[in-house]
């Protein structure tokens, strides 16, 4: 699909990236591809939602969690990476904060990993190839 | 033409099929001055190596002689010399390769370097010549056409032939008197050292072309005395239907080949079949039996030779490589279904109702693994007790045969077995014929032993 | 190639295109190669692991490569850069993944290994003693051919 950037909205629906108060959701996008950050990236962003850090493995996703909490919402989460994998990544964010929303992003064909993950405590998936709609459903869900 | 090797153009082996067409030209090809020329064959009445011209005087430059033909004299051109092309220094008393033309009125013998083959080819294919890029005049050719790696001019005998004519008309009178000089002459002693082509040879040389053009049949020490007994028959049926023997399209092709085939193909094997080749089934020690089925088709084979070697074996684990480079055909049978009335003894106690009708047991299903394979492509398969690979070798050109034997021979243990097509045979030391009725195996004998005598069970 | 296998591939690598590039995708008659092939510029490389070993090869030249990396991202590429090959790699691993969750439908246990990309001119990737599967596909964007060699674990 083209991710095509708009930044207007044609009607008056709120953005999906702004809360109540009109500040904008925080996101950290963990993927080791930079192709997939850019295409989250500007999903989101069209939506008012904010990027406040991306990470390009699991421990460097941990790290940047750390530093950047409390001022993160939420976290997408690739699961096939080099060095700490999507799934224990989310393990120990969820141990250092219970109240962390984590969704998870894979390709087709990781079924077992995602069970796992949901089991473990993410909020949800998304599968790849990333569709704007599909994206911004979940995350919304993800978020409320 | 038997004295010179025919081939026809097929496209590459790995491409599917899209090279079958209509062959409706076939060249003589030859050499001059380094470069290789085709004649339609039509044209071209019978190939000789001559070393006796008796000379003209006063002929053009390019007319080294006459020859007396079987008592007809005809001009000997040298297409060099005509051609301004670089010649050989000619060597008195060698014998030059002379192809013996015959237009419409005339019958001439032309000078070449050397003869090559005759080959068939798609008259679509020859492309027009480009005037700047021959040395020979553009108006005395056909085009030039591809073929394997190398390229053709084909030349317009007639053309050619029709302005030799009017150049040696320029000459002086003296020209007129050749002939009349030539017959004054005692006739060579010696008899043209091209062979005498019985028409039986060149008959057998044209189905072969066609079998091999239309079907990728190759005629071969493989086939041949099927082949020959086979054109024996086709020539009676053919001269019955007031036709000639010639094979016209594919499917007059397929007729040929329909006695070919082995029993059962495309079929589930019938139980008298079955038994045959289970008396030629060796002995196997250990749990596990494998075997290889290249050519496996549909695979309706695969799964009767799996039937059969688990009611033989029993007990032992059954694995059956099956291959075909097929790709619709082999991807049709994982999944084989059939009707009830189609269902010999041999597979009956695999087979299980399905919503489409029949199909086979999971367990015999399991026993075998297809593959969409190429068997000129290097193969990870393991060593094997047994190789069914019926009717596939003859579609295959003598060398890759040989190396397919080669590599039969050693994906197979010591004592294993061959089985090749009904009316194939193998032509091959280190193999011993075994028979039993009408199916005949190969037994892989060790290294060094050799080939022994055919044992007849 | 084992004759369960070459669907899935094939319709993964029709569909996920499609719905990727938004664009007519045709695709050519399957065959097979023996081992080595020369790579037409670009390659994205996928292990394959479990009941099989292999992998499955992307191959495309320099410009397929960065038209289809420019539409995938929404803007023009001019140059094979670190974001168009980070795309290309995200295609293969899509493609490759589709595949192998259809294959786990029909029973077979396969896993995949994330994608390398490798580029240059003229150069030769074999795997030895496997034939590949060569699934030809025409984009309006130029050719791409899928190269698929797996073999059975004995």
């Amino acid at each position: 699909m083209i991710a095509k950037v708009d930044y207007q909205n044609v009607n008056d629906r709120k953005p999906d990236g702004l809360k109540t108060d009109g500040t904008p959701y925080r996101v950290l996008v963990v993927d080791d591809s930079m192709f997939v950050v850019k295409q989250i990236g500007q999903i989101l962003t069209s939506e008012g939602f904010e990027i406040v850090g991306t990470a390009v493995d699991g421990s460097e996703a941990l790290e940047k969690y750390k530093e950047l909490h409390p001022n993160v919402d939420l976290v997408t989460m690739d699961i096939t990476m080099p060095k700490v994998d999507g799934v224990t990544a989310l393990e120990q964010i969820l141990a250092f904060d219970k109240e962390a929303r984590i969704i998870m992003i894979s390709a087709l064909g990781k079924q077992d990993l995602v069970k796992k993950a949901l089991m473990i405590g993410a909020k949800n998936y998304i599968v790849k190839p990333l569709d704007r709609k599909k994206v911004l459903e979940r995350v919304v869900q993800c978020l409320k | 033409m038997s004295a010179v090797d025919t081939e026809v153009q097929k496209e590459g082996s790995h491409r599917p099929d899209e090279g079958r067409e209509k062959i409706d030209f076939k060249m003589i090809t030859f050499s001059l001055g380094g470069r290789e020329y085709g004649i339609d064959i039509m044209k071209v009445k019978e190939i000789s190596k001559i070393d006796r011209f008796t000379y003209v005087p006063n002929g053009s430059p390019f007319l080294r002689g006459v020859y007396n033909l079987r008592g007809e004299i005809i001009p000997i051109i040298d297409f060099r010399i005509m051609f301004h092309l670089p010649l050989k220094p000619i060597e008195a008393g060698k014998a030059e390769n002379v192809l013996i033309l015959n237009t419409e009125d005339q019958v001439m013998g032309v000078i070449v370097d050397s003869i090559d083959k005759v080959i068939g080819v798609s008259s679509q294919r020859v492309k027009p010549a480009h005037p700047l890029f021959h040395d020979i005049n553009v108006q005395y050719l056909k085009g030039i056409i591809e073929y394997g790696s190398s390229l053709y001019i084909v030349l317009d005998v007639d053309r050619i032939l029709g302005i030799a004519e009017e150049r040696q008309a320029e000459q002086p009178a003296a020209a007129a008197e050749a002939p009349a000089v030539a017959a004054g002459l005692e006739a060579p002693a010696f008899a043209p050292s091209g062979e005498e082509e019985s028409a039986d040879t060149l008959e057998l040389g044209f189905i072969r072309d066609t079998l091999s053009a239309f079907r990728g049949f190759v005629v071969s020490d493989l086939n041949l005395d099927w082949v020959k007994a086979r054109l024996g028959e086709w020539r009676d049926l053919r001269s019955s239907e007031g036709r000639g023997v010639q094979l016209a399209e594919p499917n007059e092709a397929d007729d040929f080949l329909e006695p070919f085939y082995s029993p059962y193909t495309g079929e589930l094997w019938g139980e008298a079949y079955a038994r045959e080749i289970e008396e030629l089934l060796p002995d196997v020690s250990g749990g596990t039996l494998s075997a290889w089925n290249p050519g496996c088709g549909k695979g309706y084979e695969s799964y009767s030779f799996a039937a059969l070697l688990d009611r033989h074996y029993h007990g032992k684990r059954i694995k059956v490589w099956a291959n075909d480079n097929d790709l619709l055909g082999i991807s049709m049978a994982p999944t084989l279904a059939f009707h009830e009335e189609a269902i010999p003894p041999l597979l009956a106690p695999f087979v299980v109702k399905t919503r489409n009708g029949f199909g086979f047991k999971q367990e015999l299903k399991d026993s075998i693994l297809f593959e969409y394979h190429d068997i000129l492509h290097p193969n990870p398969f393991p060593e094997v007790d047994l190789v069914l690979a019926r009717d596939i070798l003859s579609f295959f050109n003598p060398v890759q045969q040989q190396a397919l034997v080669q590599l039969f021979r050693s994906k197979l243990r010591v004592g294993g077995i061959l089985f090749i097509g009904s009316n194939e045979r193998l032509v091959d030391s280190g193999w011993r014929e075994v028979r039993k009725g009408g199916v005949c195996g190969f037994e892989r004998l060790a290294d060094e032993e050799p080939s022994n005598k055919e044992q007849v069970t | 190639m084992r004759v369960e296998y070459i669907n899935p591939f094939v319709e993964a690598t029709f569909s996920i295109l499609k719905e990727v590039l938004n664009t007519k995708v045709e695709r050519g008659e399957l065959y097979l190669k023996p081992t080595s092939h020369p790579v037409l510029g670009v390659a994205a490389i996928v292990g394959l692991a479990g009941d099989v070993e292999g992998r499955v090869l992307f191959d495309m030249a320099r410009e397929t490569a960065i038209s289809i990396a420019s539409i995938m991202n929404g803007e023009e590429l001019t140059e094979f850069d670190e974001l168009g090959k980070a795309t290309i790699a995200e295609l293969a691993n899509m493609i490759t993944a589709q595949a192998v969750t259809k294959l786990h439908d029909l029973g077979f246990r396969f896993d995949l290994t994330p994608p390398a990309l490798i580029t240059g001119i003229n150069m030769e990737v074999s795997s030895p003693n496997v034939e590949a599967l060569i699934v030809p596909v025409t984009l309006p964007q130029g050719k791409l051919e899928i190269n698929v060699a797996i073999r059975e674990r004995a």
